[in-house]
């Protein structure tokens, strides 16, 4: 399958996210999801990894449903405590709601990490996006996975010092914890500093002017797909005007 | 002490081949081992598997004759240190001293007995006066013999220790091989993961153990 530009990807990302955060209605940001993970299935990208790690969130998302649920009033009493509803539909739609606006925008990080980092500079350049700032947005998530790494072994040499984390009482957990944040920070600091440097060393920002080896072309499929998302993107809109469930209606 | 390797095998992912194969091997304390082998053949991989911070697909690792998959790695912490190849990923304090003294206050174990200790490991391990220096703003050296000075806190049996030579001066290493070779004499065991041939012929009672497509063999 041919390469998607990177260009093309990110009008995704940007329409997805937005229609996920205009979207007032459970069936129409179920659409959204679905469309999500077709586009994350044709991409190739790691969705069955992504969807293993994100088991860590659940219960952060479950607990904030339940907040929703248990605090927005209106629809059927589902569970009622003497006079106070407990548990109501609306509560529960809600709750569906921003499951479901989380998965996509999550689902639309995913997309964007399927594009290596070259060619999303290239993209955001193309957009007359600053080169600095576009190298910036690049290598902010290309840090991700140091951070990541950093964390996991401060937590190793946590273990290596007879502390099992699992088995520690919530207080002393927390406490361990902030011992990591700071040498992990202080860690990730030194090694953009160190990444700073050899890009000095390298030449950038030598010269106002850059040029590129490779040079981003649109293709007849990049087209279509644009006008494709577009046309759906609309359609998608108008429809759920006529439904009234768009957030600023 | 023994740390008894028996038909160890291991890959990353479904996908990967395997970086330890069948793999049986006995380390016994008051010998150090030199493990030898490419880079990317699994040595340290070998390390963090005795260490519980990764699990073996097939095969069982004994502690003498307890099989270690009882033993989480924080248990297994108290037998056998490991000295990372980079010190940064090894300290976390925002002190020295409390880099030293952390653990014991978490688990409500910080003695007068165990603060003397503390006090004569600084000693030892030439960090007097240092206690409190934030300990990544301190030299290479000076790093690896804080994580040193941490391990020995504990009274471990076996040391892992992962290229400790890599990155240090000649000093550092004259220390580190002392140290090394002060450890073995008291009776304890280390696996040294090592490509510094210098370093390693100053060691006593060395055996020569290589890593290969996934193997381990003596070699001498």
């Amino acid at each position: 399958m041919k390469k998607i530009d990177p260009r093309v990807k990110l009008l995704f990302i940007v329409l997805l996210t937005t229609l996920a955060v205009l979207a007032k209605d459970v069936i129409y940001l179920g659409i959204i999801l679905l469309v999500s993970i077709s586009i994350n299935l044709c991409l190739k990208t790691e969705l069955l990894m992504a969807i293993k790690r994100l088991r860590h969130f659940l219960g952060v998302l479950l607990f904030i449903a339940i907040v929703q649920s248990l605090t927005i009033k209106g629809g059927t009493v589902l569970i009622p405590i003497g006079n106070i509803a407990l548990l109501s539909t609306k509560g529960l739609q809600f709750s569906l709601e921003f499951i479901l606006r989380m998965s996509i925008i999550l689902l639309s990080g995913l997309i964007a990490a399927s594009t290596e980092g070259r060619e999303m500079i290239d993209g955001l350049l193309k957009l007359k996006i600053p080169y600095e700032l576009a190298f910036m947005t690049s290598i902010s998530l290309r840090f991700i996975p140091v951070f990541s790494e950093e964390f996991r072994s401060r937590l190793n040499a946590i273990a290596m010092r007879g502390i099992d984390v699992k088995k520690l009482s919530l207080p002393k957990k927390v406490k361990v914890y902030a011992y990591l944040i700071s040498p992990t920070i202080s860690g990730c600091i030194m090694r953009s500093e160190e990444l700073a440097k050899s890009m000095q060393v390298r030449g950038f920002r030598a010269y106002p002017k850059r040029t590129m080896l490779r040079e981003l072309k649109m293709g007849v499929v990049d087209y279509l797909l644009v006008i494709l998302s577009l046309l759906f993107s609309a359609a998608f809109l108008a429809g759920m005007y006529m439904h009234g469930v768009l957030v600023a209606f | 002490m023994q740390i008894k390797l028996e038909n160890l095998s291991f890959k990353y992912n479904k996908k990967s081949p395997l970086v330890l194969s069948d793999v049986t091997y006995t380390f016994e304390t008051g010998n150090s081992y030199a493990l030898k082998g490419q880079n990317g053949a699994g040595k340290t991989t070998l390390g963090k598997l005795i260490l519980g911070l990764l699990h073996q697909n097939s095969g069982d690792i004994y502690f003498d004759d307890i099989n270690a998959k009882k033993i989480s790695a924080g248990i297994r912490a108290d037998t056998i240190g490991y000295l990372f190849q980079n010190p940064d990923l090894q300290l976390f304090a925002p002190t020295v001293i409390e880099e030293l003294t952390f653990p014991f206050e978490l688990k409500k174990e910080l003695t007068a007995e165990k603060q003397a200790e503390i006090q004569k490991l600084l000693k030892d391990f030439n960090l007097s006066g240092f206690e409190d220096r934030f300990p990544l703003s301190m030299s290479l050296g000076e790093k690896q013999r804080l994580a040193l000075a941490t391990i020995m806190s504990r009274n471990v049996d076996f040391l892992i220790l992962d290229e400790p030579t890599s990155s240090i001066d000649n000093e550092g290493i004259i220390f580190i091989t002392n140290f090394i070779n002060e450890f073995i004499n008291n009776g304890g065991g280390a696996i040294i993961i090592s490509h510094d041939e210098k370093f390693l012929s100053n060691l006593n009672n060395v055996t020569n153990i290589h890593l290969h497509g996934g193997a381990l063999y003596e070699k001498n």
